[in-house]
């Protein structure tokens, strides 16, 4: 028999049971072995591999630190040796996500294969498809044992050095990548094939997916701000004190309005963040962290721009999917464009 | 658009893109100490306007000073 190849696994604060976002600026740290879901990885994995060490980090110090991140898993890695790594499932955690494909990509570059597992809108796909093997799962970890029994499968075959076969067969998203081969039939009949099929109405797929990138044309400069009348946004879950419209905490598909008119500054006695995808006690003692409108203001007193919106656009940004988030925004600039505000300061979080 | 995690922001193409402070505090930072804490507040928001008067063609980067 073979021998079972060596696993390092990179977990986030919240799945390697250290805490939840209080604990989001825990630094890497390494443990010996599997950790949560890394014992079922170990599971799946049985006989043909070992988790022998967990990488583990905070995901807001991942994304912060990210050199010194980045430094803390090469050492690991350099240490431990693996014949893989293997990060997640970050599911539809974004900083979570980006953090599992930066480990991917840092492995890989020292020559270690790496698969990681989320949700396809999950943030990281975006920054690391064509660059990560990523199995695609859902939102939560209803299915966690079956993505983990997928990992353990890619994992396996990665880490003994057979190589993975075309995505849509070994079940991870494309690459972008076209392999040579050779199919049984020719061009010619395939795209005869495809055409009869598509004006049938039956099923196809084309051989090459073209993903159109999600172009915005910027806007042009504002030529002088003196005269311009300034909208405030923020992504922050702000609401008045209490949530009296209940604003969700995230997965949000509104947002909802409330007025600054005559406010110098947001206090934290009527103001506070219900955002779920953060540690919010920082700003629940000062919202002006997630619309600076103390500062705002002092620029509008000074004539830095003609007036201020009187009404701040509020969503909680965590878990929307794409196609809400780009309703949202929409209305957002529906709403800015009819009241004749000519630019805006939006704050993402 | 001011944001803490400004490479996801450029990456999604977002055209004038601010660099933020931290995901827990996108607008100033409380460990500075209150005048430092404002005053970067107002190089943060000074970096915003100064982005809606510069032309643009592609996501572009503003970095604000840490005083």
């Amino acid at each position: 028999m073979t021998q079972p190849i060596k696993v390092v696994h990179f977990l986030n604060q919240f799945f390697a049971g250290v805490g939840g976002e209080e604990q989001a600026n825990l630094p890497v740290e390494v443990r010996e072995g599997a950790v949560g879901p890394g014992r079922a990885l170990q599971a799946a994995l049985g006989d043909s591999g070992q988790v022998v060490a967990t990488i583990v980090s905070g995901d807001n110090y991942f994304t912060e630190e990210s050199a010194a991140s980045a430094r803390a898993v090469l050492d690991a890695l350099s240490r431990t040796q693996p014949d893989v790594v293997v990060a997640g499932p970050a599911f539809n955690a974004g900083r979570y996500g980006l953090a599992c494909g930066e480990v991917c990509v840092l492995a890989n570059a020292e020559g270690i294969p790496a698969v990681t597992a989320m949700y396809p809108e999950n943030p990281g796909v975006l920054e690391y498809d064509t660059r990560a093997y990523i199995v695609p799962t859902d939102k939560s970890p209803v299915r966690m044992q079956e993505i983990v029994g997928q990992l353990a499968r890619l994992a396996t075959k990665l880490g003994s050095g057979e190589g993975l076969g075309p995505a849509e067969e070994e079940g991870y998203l494309s690459r972008g990548i076209r392999q040579p081969g050779l199919r049984t039939d020719s061009a010619a009949k395939r795209s005869v094939d495809m055409l009869l099929a598509r004006m049938g109405g039956g099923d196809w797929s084309t051989e090459l997916p073209i993903r159109m990138p999600d172009a915005v044309v910027p806007a042009g400069p504002i030529a002088d701000l003196s005269n311009a009348k300034l909208g405030l946004v923020t992504t922050g879950g702000l609401v008045p004190r209490g949530n009296p419209d209940g604003l969700v905490r995230g997965g949000s598909t509104e947002y909802l309005r409330y007025s600054i008119d005559g406010i110098d500054s947001l206090s934290a006695d009527d103001w506070e963040s219900v955002h779920r995808g953060f540690y919010t006690a920082i700003v629940n003692e000062n919202p002006n962290y997630v619309l600076p409108l103390n500062v705002v203001r002092d620029v509008e007193r000074a004539g830095g721009v003609a007036s201020v919106y009187p009404w701040v656009l509020t969503t909680s940004g965590v878990g929307t999917a794409v196609a809400e988030a780009r309703k949202i925004g929409a209305a957002m600039a529906d709403e800015l464009k009819s009241n004749e505000v000519d630019c805006a300061l939006l704050v993402a979080t | 658009m001011i944001s803490a995690i400004f490479s996801l922001a450029l990456t999604t193409g977002a055209p004038r893109v601010v660099r933020g402070s931290r995901i827990e505090y996108v607008c100033g930072d409380p460990t500075l100490g209150p005048e430092k804490d404002l005053a970067y507040s107002g190089e943060i928001v000074g970096a915003a306007l100064g982005a809606l008067t510069t032309e643009v063609s592609e996501p572009t980067l503003f970095t604000p000073n840490v005083p």
